[in-house]
């Protein structure tokens, strides 16, 4: 922690009534001022102790990825036939895993879960792989048929295979975003540490926005985008893909008031708060709010347009399954988020089969409910990895594949129960190494067997990619763990930070 | 001299502690293990000696006495574990000595005492005194580190300031509290009473000038605010402006604290320290998964006690201890929901740690999470600590009483607090894992040593000693009050009549169905048989409640209640044989038509139609269910048959009672007595804690800026003085919030201007010495509901039930009665800032595009204005002036400057909006809801200067 110097703590004060004026300009001009203003910028000096200063916007080193786009699947995407593997499963299938050579991985089933539900586990007959898989490129990256658009993006992608979590329930959803068990209730996400370490590039758009229908309220609800202590303007806003009505409050009720009625009343909200600002030139809120103020006009139109989807060329909305019934609704969503990023928000979350405890939550009928999800997702978010490889954007910008748990490699009937012991994810671009696989299970996909990473190494390889080091992101009076810091996967990122 | 083995902190492993000191993230026992192995960077090697040490000198210590060498002889090891592998020198041993004299006096031995005491000594026999050497900068456990007769010279210097250094208030908050002197000022003329004193003080201390009175608008505005949370109206604000007394202002501050919306403001701000929130849960499953349904009824009791001004201590022990204090109390027990509040369905351990960790930082202002897993040698709270503290709630449950006039208790009821006596064993939770009780180390009920101050805990060591408080009857059983059999009865009887009208409605009827006719015949007969039941089984209950139970009258009762109850059977079994009967019936008839219709057709057919087979199917299974039927009519009968015959024998006293909730006849005592030493004059924390927040509240900072950690991590205040003497105060008032109110608001401190001076601010740019009042925005509430309130919209009724969070732009209620829970919440009020369920020591207030866009574009900005405008111009007609000074009164609490007269008056005058064709009435009122938007949206409407 830096004590301030001197004229750091003065920096707003002693400014003359012709100097604030001239700063925030006379009515609404649009002054392109940079996200910093709308942040708490004083310095909070106390008389006794040391001075703790707020992010300025700046990385912390040389940054490789500008955005991220957070794809989260909701209810447990069976790890076991997508990104790893496990071939044995069909040869001791119909078995008890007591009855195969890898019986020990049952003495330690429990481990890692905390507050376990005690519904969920306990599946020792083996199911065999519901789906066929394939060597997938260069790197020869086997991947389940369920994702064979992304099996075809497979040197882009680094697979982390050896993830575990604490939750065996759809809690466990919360705990990806804020990788606190869901019982400790509300966390800054991921997204909101990178709103608040970052700020925004763009002045017209929120610097994190949400997509689709997010967890359910059983299972962290809004606290999956929110951003708890780090205050509401860090939190995920939700926009809906409908142009229409994106946003709460983005346009007045129908007939109230006009656009043109609103430039007039801008205008004059500005003179007045001027007028009235006089006497208070010191006043950092007032500037903010002012600024505000342009930043929310904007918002009014900018947002809209971002979701005119229309203006892309067909065969880009192709890319994304835009023209297919089962794929449309996820395509637009992987289209907006990459026109998001475009425009310069750093934190994209998309989520997929939200609500309830998520679609993905297989129990029964594996087969036919991950054939029917994974064609939802897996043409449009291999189509956002080439359409952002085409355009040269994937380079700084970091998508990453998650869901809260694995399944079970035991048969719960006809699918497949929670798993936390072990479940993969996947990260592409934003400098992150293509081709790479980390980490592995055991040959039955049970635990994480070696090089196991929590939820939070995936949090602190994304803020690293993005110049961010986790343990500097802190704000005064709350304590956070060293499980919430998480380490970087080095072996993924390769490279030294500059 | 003395370098060798002079091993600077980082090497001194046997003070080092570990860095983990999160707050209680249960049992990740993983991370644990990981963070365990590492060693410990210099920066957190801090051990308590030590910081008591510098502590005590502070900048007079020089920078080679801030080591190990200091107390420490050099030593071989390496990684010294004992005090034998690392030995004192003599000024090291000397403290350690007198330390344990010290204890075995019954004295306090902590350091800064036992180095005053060691002062004028001379430890290593150089024959130079310990503190003059450690002024110096020499060794005072080392004969050879002596200053020469040069050096010794400049010791007059150091030693006065030094003394007045020590001479200067010190913030001991673990210490109970003394009142200070108030101090005496220059200019007397300032202080209006004994704050300004201190806040004069420090601003002399700092060369800061105050600034003037601020203007009365100004301050007319910021007190309704601060003290009601809504903004003078016109007329008010015409009264005191005109209101030339000396006692202008304190007339108001005396009305408005006498203004039962003054509760409503301040019971939401306690509402956010003691984490007020509705019922959570899984939406559409209406499954209670956080907190409890009725709830409400706690909030209306902070609100009715803070109106009566109860006074924080009588409060405090009711939120912790109604059940035990004053167990028959139903408007005293709504005020357990402090603790109900804290209710996780999903796991119990997680409710306890809420509890434990919300309550000591509420009325402690001390994080105790720390300590769940392990002691810190920071900390002065040991794990043993915590689960004494566990052990005080460990016993306590929730539940929901009944309430007069609602029998089911989902809709309606009084949830609170009672003590299980199943519960009472806490045993210490190995690195606080729930997984790894260690049952061999049980903890009693006690509260941590180090904040016992000189409440007589102290000389108990913390212990609580608590005594088992028996309960009165009724709160054992509730439902034997008289309201409830009185509305049992009620309901049974409507019940009755009910059937009677459903009789009375078909018999009307000119053919009524044969079967329908009985049926409700027998139900109208259920019914009354049910009602003259309960009435003989509460007539049983009424005698025994009078002492009587065997008495010959009871022995009389219970037989009729029997005989009643078996009425009741038969006229069930009846009930139950027609409509077996009358099911049997619609088979038998659907069976006989489709015989009827198909008795043609040719058996097994190879032309049959598929038709035909389906009907032969269904026909199938008819009989099947035809043949079930009859089985269970059979049953019917024979059910019916036993009832008859059990009506007909010898009357018995073996009659059944309700089924009610039975509770423990006792109560462990030990919330009771934990509150008690909560609010004994000699807690160092409770008033203090109180005062904090109240001031923060009132000034837009806390005296301790970390309202909830008064304890090491926490920042010193920056008035310790003022701080002592408030809580003092406090406490002589009989803990009066309403007399500490009119202090702070009637104190020259808080009717300052908020205008800035640039001078103070090079001193002081924070205002943290008060030189100016600080300008606030205001609190989503206050925002919310100012928008309904100036256009004349507001509902003021107080109290009862939650409105459902959905309502939040519609509802005219002020927003406190909103619903808020974890994802039940008002997007408008969340937009603002409003309060985290979670915890909300302290509002924050962000500035955001989201809430421009709320400002603007909500469908209760849009209404609020319309309407606002459409009542100002049925008063001003075309008159714009008028208009335009009332808006500016009614929004903005002010008249408006004669500059803004004219940029308004421009503006109503501008040509309507041309993509709107419109008459010029709607077209003066569109300009004129404008203005109000405008007003709406300006900068002084969300902030308070």
């Amino acid at each position: 922690m830096n004590i301030p110097s001197h004229q750091q703590t003065m920096k707003c004060h002693g400014v003359t009534r012709r100097s604030f004026l001239a700063d925030t300009g006379m009515g609404f001009t649009g002054l392109a001022l940079g996200s910093i203003l709308f942040r708490d910028g004083v310095v909070r000096a106390d008389p006794h102790g040391q001075a703790w200063e707020p992010p300025n916007g700046q990385p912390h080193f040389k940054p490789r990825a500008k955005s991220v786009i957070w794809i989260f699947l909701c209810g447990g995407v069976s790890h076991l036939e997508s990104f790893d593997v496990k071939p044995e499963l069909n040869k001791y299938a119909g078995k008890s895993i007591e009855d195969t050579p890898y019986a020990s991985v049952l003495a330690t089933e429990g481990k890692d879960v905390i507050g376990a539900n005690p519904r969920h586990g306990n599946r020792k007959t083996i199911m065999p792989l519901q789906t066929g898989f394939k060597h997938y490129g260069k790197c020869g990256l086997v991947v389940g048929d369920w994702f064979r658009n992304i099996g075809e993006c497979a040197d882009d992608l680094a697979v982390v295979r050896s993830l575990w979590t604490i939750h065996n329930d759809h809690g466990a959803q919360l705990t990806w975003q804020t990788g606190r068990h869901p019982r400790e209730l509300s966390h800054p996400t991921l997204g909101s540490w990178v709103s608040y370490g970052l700020g925004s590039v763009n002045q017209n758009l929120p610097e994190y926005v949400v997509l689709g229908v997010p967890t359910g309220d059983c299972c962290g609800g809004n606290f999956t985008f929110g951003a708890a202590y780090l205050g509401p303007e860090h939190g995920g806003v939700r926009l809906n893909t409908n142009a229409e009505k994106p946003l709460p409050f983005i346009a007045p009720p129908p007939g109230t008031i006009t656009r043109e009625e609103q430039l007039e009343n801008l205008t004059l909200l500005g003179k007045l708060n001027h007028l009235a600002g006089i006497d208070y030139p010191d006043d950092n809120e007032l500037r903010a709010r002012i600024q505000s103020y342009e930043l929310a006009f904007q918002m009014q139109s900018s947002v809209p347009e971002t979701l005119e989807l229309h203006r892309e060329p067909e065969f880009i909305r192709n890319l994304y399954g835009m023209d297919r019934d089962e794929t449309k609704a996820f395509g637009e969503q992987c289209l907006v988020a990459r026109r998001l990023v475009e425009r310069g928000v750093r934190f994209v979350q998309i989520f997929h089969g939200g609500g309830g405890g998520g679609a993905w939550d297989a129990h029964s009928e594996i087969k036919s409910n991950h054939t029917s999800l994974a064609g939802q997702v897996d043409k449009p978010i291999a189509g956002l990895l080439k359409d952002l490889k085409q355009r040269g954007m994937l380079n700084d910008t970091l998508v990453v594949f998650g869901t809260e748990f694995g399944r079970s490699p035991g048969a719960e009937g006809t699918g497949r129960d929670h798993h936390p012991q072990a479940f993969c994810a996947w990260l592409a671009g934003g400098g992150v190494q293509g081709g790479v696989q980390y980490g592995q299970t055991d040959e039955l996909g049970f635990h994480a067997a070696d090089k196991r990473r929590y939820v939070t190494d995936i949090h602190a390889t994304v803020l690293h990619q993005l110049g961010l080091q986790s343990h500097r992101l802190e704000i005064p009076g709350r304590k956070r763990l060293d499980m919430d810091h998480g380490s970087v996967i080095r072996d993924i990122v390769g490279w030294e930070r500059e | 001299m003395f370098t060798k083995g002079t091993g600077s902190w980082l090497t001194c492993r046997v003070f080092t502690h570990f860095q983990w000191v999160g707050p209680a993230s249960l049992g990740f026992s993983l991370f644990l293990v990981a963070t365990i192995v590492v060693p410990i960077t210099r920066l957190h090697a801090t051990p308590a000696n030590r910081a008591a040490f510098n502590a005590h000198y502070e900048r007079f210590l020089s920078p080679n006495l801030n080591q190990c060498s200091t107390c420490h002889l050099p030593g071989d090891h390496q990684d010294p574990q004992t005090l034998e592998e690392f030995p004192h020198n003599a000024f090291g041993h000397r403290l350690k000595i007198l330390g344990d004299e010290l204890k075995s006096t019954g004295t306090r031995p902590d350091l800064e005492s036992r180095l005053n005491l060691v002062a004028d000594e001379d430890s290593d026999g150089d024959g130079v005194d310990n503190q003059t050497e450690i002024l110096l900068g020499f060794h005072p456990g080392h004969s050879k580190s002596v200053p020469t007769k040069v050096e010794l010279e400049s010791l007059k210097e150091k030693q006065s300031e030094f003394s007045k250094f020590q001479n200067a208030y010190r913030w001991r908050p673990f210490n109970s509290v003394q009142r200070p002197d108030v101090p005496t000022v220059v200019d007397k003329a300032w202080p209006a009473n004994p704050i300004d004193h201190f806040i004069a003080a420090k601003h002399k201390e700092h060369g800061l000038q105050p600034r003037d009175e601020a203007p009365r608008e100004t301050l007319l505005r910021r007190v309704y605010l601060d003290l009601i949370g809504l903004p003078p109206t016109p007329d008010e604000q015409d009264e005191f402006i005109s209101d030339q007394s000396d006692q202008a202002y304190e007339k108001i501050v005396e009305r408005l604290l006498e203004d039962p919306r003054h509760g409503e403001r301040w019971g939401r701000h306690w509402m956010d320290v003691w984490r007020y929130s509705d019922w959570a849960g899984w939406t559409d499953g209406n499954q209670v998964r956080d907190s409890q349904r009725h709830i409400w009824r706690w909030r209306d009791w902070i609100v009715e006690s803070l109106n009566a001004d109860k006074g924080y201590d009588r409060m405090l022990v009711d939120m912790l201890a109604a059940d035990e204090q004053t167990p028959l109390d139903t408007n005293a027990l709504r005020a357990t929901g402090f603790l109900v509040r804290n209710y996780k369905m999903l796991s119990r351990e997680q409710w306890m740690e809420d509890t434990i960790k919300h309550t000591s930082q509420a009325f402690l202002g001390v994080t105790m999470g720390c300590a769940k897993c392990h002691d810190h040698m920071t900390d002065p709270i040991s794990q043993a600590d915590y689960y004494r503290m566990r052990a005080i709630f460990d016993p306590h449950q929730v539940r929901t009483d009944r309430v007069p006039g609602e029998i089911d208790r989902t809709r309606d009821g009084l949830v609170r607090v009672f003590d299980t006596l199943t519960n009472n064993l806490t045993p210490i939770l190995i690195r606080g894992d729930e997984r790894y009780p260690d049952t061999n180390r049980l903890m009693t009920a006690g509260v941590p040593v180090a904040l016992c101050g000189d409440t007589s805990l102290a000389a108990s060591q913390g212990d609580l000693k608590s005594q088992t408080i028996a309960l009165p009857f009724p709160s054992t059983q509730p439902d034997r009050r008289d309201f409830v059999r009185h509305d049992l009865l009620a309901v049974s009887q409507a019940e009755v009549e009910k059937a009677r009208k459903t009789l009375a409605h078909l018999s009307d009827e000119k053919t009524p169905a044969e079967g329908q006719l009985t049926e409700s015949q027998l139900n109208l007969e259920l019914a009354e048989a049910k009602y003259a039941s309960l009435s003989a089984v509460l007539r049983v209950e009424e005698i025994e409640d009078a002492g009587k139970k065997d008495s010959e009258q009871w022995i009389e009762a219970a037989k009729e209640a029997n005989q009643r109850q078996r009425m009741v059977a038969r006229a069930e079994a009846r009930l139950d044989r027609h409509n077996v009967q009358s099911e049997v019936h619609v088979l038998q008839a659907k069976l006989d038509k489709w015989i009827a219709a198909h008795s043609g057709a040719p058996e097994e057919s190879p032309e049959e139609t598929s038709e035909l087979k389906a009907i032969r199917g269904q026909m199938d299974k008819t009989r099947n269910d035809l043949e079930k039927l009859e089985q269970k009519l059979s049953e019917a009968n024979e059910r019916l048959a036993k009832a008859d015959l059990e009506l007909e024998s010898e009357p018995s006293i073996e009659f059944k009672r309700r089924s009610m909730d039975s509770y423990p006849g006792e109560s462990t005592g030990r919330r009771l007595a934990f509150a008690r030493w909560l609010v004994d004059p000699k807690n160092p924390l409770t008033a203090r804690v109180a005062m904090n927040h109240v001031w923060l509240r009132h000034f837009g900072r806390g005296l301790v800026p970390t309202p909830a950690d008064f304890g090491r991590n926490g920042r010193p205040p920056s008035h310790p003085e003022l701080l002592d003497w408030l809580a003092a105060e406090f406490m002589s008032r009989q803990w009066s919030f309403k007399e500490m109110h009119r202090l702070m608001v009637t104190s020259r401190t808080y009717r300052m201007a908020s205008t800035p001076d640039e001078r103070n601010a090079s001193f002081d740019p924070d205002n943290v010495f008060l030189w100016r009042m600080s300008s606030r925005r205001l609190e989503a509430e206050a925002v919310r509901d100012g928008l309904f309130y100036a256009a004349g919209n507001l509902d003021l009724t107080m109290g009862g039930p939650e409105i459902d969070h959905k309502l939040g732009l519609e509802s005219r209620r002020r927003s406190l009665y909103l619903r808020l829970a974890a994802e039940k919440e008002v997007e408008f009020l969340r937009i603002f800032d409003g309060p985290m369920v979670t915890e909300c020591y302290e509002r924050r207030s962000s500035v955001m595009p989201q809430q421009a866009l709320a400002l603007v574009n909500s469908s209760l900005v849009q209404r609020e204005a319309a309407q606002l405008a459409e009542r100002l111009t049925d008063v001003y007609g075309n008159d714009d002036q008028g208009f335009i000074r009332e808006a500016y009164q009614r929004v903005l609490a002010r008249l408006p400057e004669q500059e803004e007269i004219g940029l308004c008056t421009e503006f109503l005058g501008l040509p309507a909006s041309e993509t709107r064709a419109l008459d010029s009435d709607s077209s003066l009122l569109d300009r004129r809801r404008n203005l109000v938007l405008v007003l709406f949206n300006h900068n002084d409407f969300v902030t308070v200067r």
